[in-house]
């Protein structure tokens, strides 16, 4: 009697500890895309009453020219995040050395990281601007007119993601840093005793054990760019005429501004599927290294 | 439950009144309360309903909670809270703003209090606020909208404002002579190129053609719409408009005005936010130009309103505050910051400079429109807001734009 109350209370303990978690992972996570989902199937304006009108949102979104240039921005963010990896790799390794202005170099380029996306998209449309920014400076001082990259339907999402890309370098530089600093002084000892240097020791002894960190880089920066929002509102608004828009942004801009839920919610369903190809992807590879481990 | 709580705060109320007798009678009082939304981005506007909304509650004995919200959150706030949690006061845009809330009756109907105070008499924008011969808000003031200019500018330069099509593109290559842009416009915020789109639609086609395609009766394919297109497209050529302009919000617009590197700019009285102090008695307003003598003058005139929402818990204390607000001195003191027109027209604004050029700009009008993103559906909207964006970057694609736009209005009313 006494040994299974124990042993109740023994299995009992990991759910219990699990529930307020998995809790809140239902309503908020799993409850909410399954009723986005269910919204997408009907036509809503927000309050009124709901009408079933099935698959003809997603029919929709095929024939709208405004998905295709979300969703092709939406491509140009995931190519153009695949470079904060390197690049803060890059930096960590710079920033990493023994010297004594370092630490100063360090904090920043850590900078960008503390502030707010709001206030690192201000600073980019300042520096942007055609007529008193940075931008413009240069390219007065070498006698050329200035570009309005956030006017030129070519160019705007290239500028806004560029904006984007420094935080994002940054926190691939911390997560490079800190990497660096669990290296296995014992196996970069040996390297060094084989003779291994530079190039060599970077590309055999150090890269290999950061693997596991590159990963994470290179995963959460997927996900960055397929959920980035923020900057977009700041800077353009979506604009002009919707070339930055990207799927999270169009998927705001019909639900709350042209009243669209249902339409929105759809939209939400297609960003939901790409982002599940990458989170998918990332938790196989957590659950590999685990077993393995 | 209600009793309870009734009981314990009359139990509070009354040991407060023996413990400090001189409180006593705002305590008892305060159990009347008030609550208001605003949307007001003019910080001394803010302060002025502040401090008329704080009289009102001393004189009344009532509690006011009064906040105020960012103006464009609040666009799609009221949705919610009209629902969810409705204030007894909330601030608004009339015409089909707020047809579409008066249709799921969301607004009460205030027509007894209009008639027992006579205010129709002096306020002839009522009829913004009138759905099937009901009053669902009261107006408080217009937004008139027409080409400002510099009057300094103007007269060394010789030049009066265009009143022809002909006019306004000559009048255009005299600017470009004189170095300056003819027409500064920020398109940044989308809405001031739907403003163009309605001053050259009133102009080209008239008012009543301009209702229904607001009401979703013409498609945008339509042949009518071509000649607008036209019309606006030589503009755009002619190197009317600000370069780069969708990189601009309408403050920096008018900053360019303000500092003489551009000739006029399609704005209402709020132009003096993006003008500095020392300026403002410079700015003239002139109506646009004509393009088809054969028809009348019809212009946009935007009329901000103010409501009691149907769910309102106050709705008696409600009706007080409008008929304390809404006295000729109280309305002028709040609408005084703002450089709005008042809705009623016992209001002397003749000491203020703005207001007396936009009651000039009202003279002569055959008939008025709201403003595109206020008087059609808000899907239609969008996509038309979008749609004159692109327009002005890229005359060009008008076919494809209408078309797009079209898309949203079939959605919206259905096929024609």
């Amino acid at each position: 009697m006494l040994r299974t109350r124990r042993s109740l209370r023994h299995r009992a303990t990991p759910a219990l500890l699990l529930a307020p978690g998995l809790l809140l992972f239902l309503v908020v996570i799993v409850f909410s895309a399954l009723r986005t989902f269910w919204i997408s199937l009907h036509a809503w304006d927000g309050f009124g009453p709901m009408t079933w009108v099935g698959l003809s949102n997603y029919a929709e979104l095929w024939g709208d020219p405004q998905f295709w240039v979300s969703l092709r921005n939406n491509v140009i963010w995931l190519a153009v995040f695949l470079l904060a990896p390197p690049m803060g790799l890059a930096i960590a390794l710079l920033v990493n050395q023994k010297i004594r202005t370092m630490r100063l170099a360090k904090s920043l380029f850590f900078m960008p990281l503390v502030l707010s996306t709001v206030t690192v998209g201000v600073i980019f449309v300042w520096f942007y601007d055609p007529s008193y920014g940075l931008l413009a400076l240069l390219f007065h001082a070498f006698g050329a007119s200035p570009p309005a990259v956030l006017s030129s339907d070519t160019w705007v999402t290239f500028a806004v993601v560029f904006a984007a890309l420094w935080p994002q370098v940054a926190f691939c530089m911390i997560l490079f840093l800190a990497g660096l600093n669990t290296l296995d002084e014992e196996i970069i000892g040996a390297g060094r005793v084989d003779n291994a240097r530079g190039w060599q020791m970077l590309r055999h002894i150090v890269l290999p054990q950061l693997r596991q960190v590159a990963f994470i880089a290179l995963a959460i920066s997927m996900i960055g760019a397929l959920r980035s929002f923020d900057i977009i509102a700041v800077m353009t608004s979506g604009g002009p005429f919707g070339s930055s828009t990207n799927l999270a942004y169009q998927m705001y801009q019909e639900s709350l501004f042209s009243y669209r839920f249902g339409y929105g919610a759809a939209l939400a369903t297609v960003l939901f599927a790409i982002m599940m190809v990458f989170i998918v992807w990332y938790l196989l590879r957590l659950l590999r290294d685990e077993r393995s481990a | 439950m209600t009793r309870n709580t009734l009981n314990r705060r009359r139990f509070l109320a009354a040991t407060a009144a023996a413990g400090t007798s001189c409180l006593a009678a705002p305590l008892y009082a305060q159990s009347r309360e008030l609550v208001i939304i605003s949307d007001r981005g003019n910080p001394d506007q803010r302060a002025a309903l502040t401090d008329i909304a704080n009289a009102f509650g001393r004189e009344a004995g009532v509690r006011v909670s009064l906040n105020n919200m960012d103006h464009e959150a609040h666009k799609t706030a009221i949705r919610n809270y009209l629902v969810a949690s409705p204030p007894d006061i909330n601030f608004w845009f009339s015409g089909e703003r707020m047809r579409g809330f008066v249709k799921r009756g969301l607004f009460s109907d205030i027509t007894d209090l209009v008639e027992k105070n006579g205010w129709a008499d002096v306020v002839p924008a009522m009829s913004a606020t009138t759905v099937d011969g009901r009053i669902y808000g009261l107006p408080t003031a217009g937004l008139v909208w027409g080409l400002w200019y510099r009057k300094d500018v103007f007269d060394s330069n010789g030049w009066t404002p265009p009143r022809t099509a002909e006019d306004f593109l000559s009048f255009g290559q005299n600017a470009r002579e004189a170095g300056m842009t003819p027409i500064a416009i920020g398109t940044k915020e989308m809405w001031p190129a739907a403003g163009w789109f309605d001053h050259m639609n009133l102009r080209i086609n008239g008012l009543d053609h301009h209702r229904a395609l607001m009401e979703g009766r013409i498609a945008y394919t339509d042949g009518s719409l071509t000649r607008v297109t036209d019309r606006w497209a030589e503009q755009v050529k002619a190197g009317m408009f600000l370069r780069n302009e969708t990189s601009y919000g309408w403050e920096q617009a008018a900053a360019i005005l303000a500092q003489k590197k551009a000739a006029m700019m399609d704005l209402a009285g709020f132009i003096i936010y993006g003008f500095p102090e020392a300026d403002r008695a410079q700015l003239r307003l002139a109506p646009f130009p004509t393009y088809d003598t054969g028809i009348g003058r019809y212009e946009d005139f935007s009329v901000d309103s103010i409501h009691i929402p149907s769910g309102a818990k106050n709705p008696e204390v409600a009706r007080d505050f409008l008929t304390y607000f809404y006295q000729p001195d109280r309305l002028w003191e709040y609408l005084k910051p703002d450089g709005n027109l008042p809705a009623r027209t016992d209001i002397d604004v003749s000491s203020d400079p703005i207001m007396v050029e936009s009651r000039k700009g009202l003279v002569g009008v055959d008939g008025t429109s709201q403003y595109f993103d206020r008087d059609t559906d808000p899907d239609v909207a969008q996509a038309g807001l979008k749609g004159f964006q692109e327009f002005m970057v890229r005359p060009e694609r008008a076919s494809d734009i209408l078309a797009g736009i079209e898309r949203a209005r079939a959605r919206a009313y259905g096929p024609l």
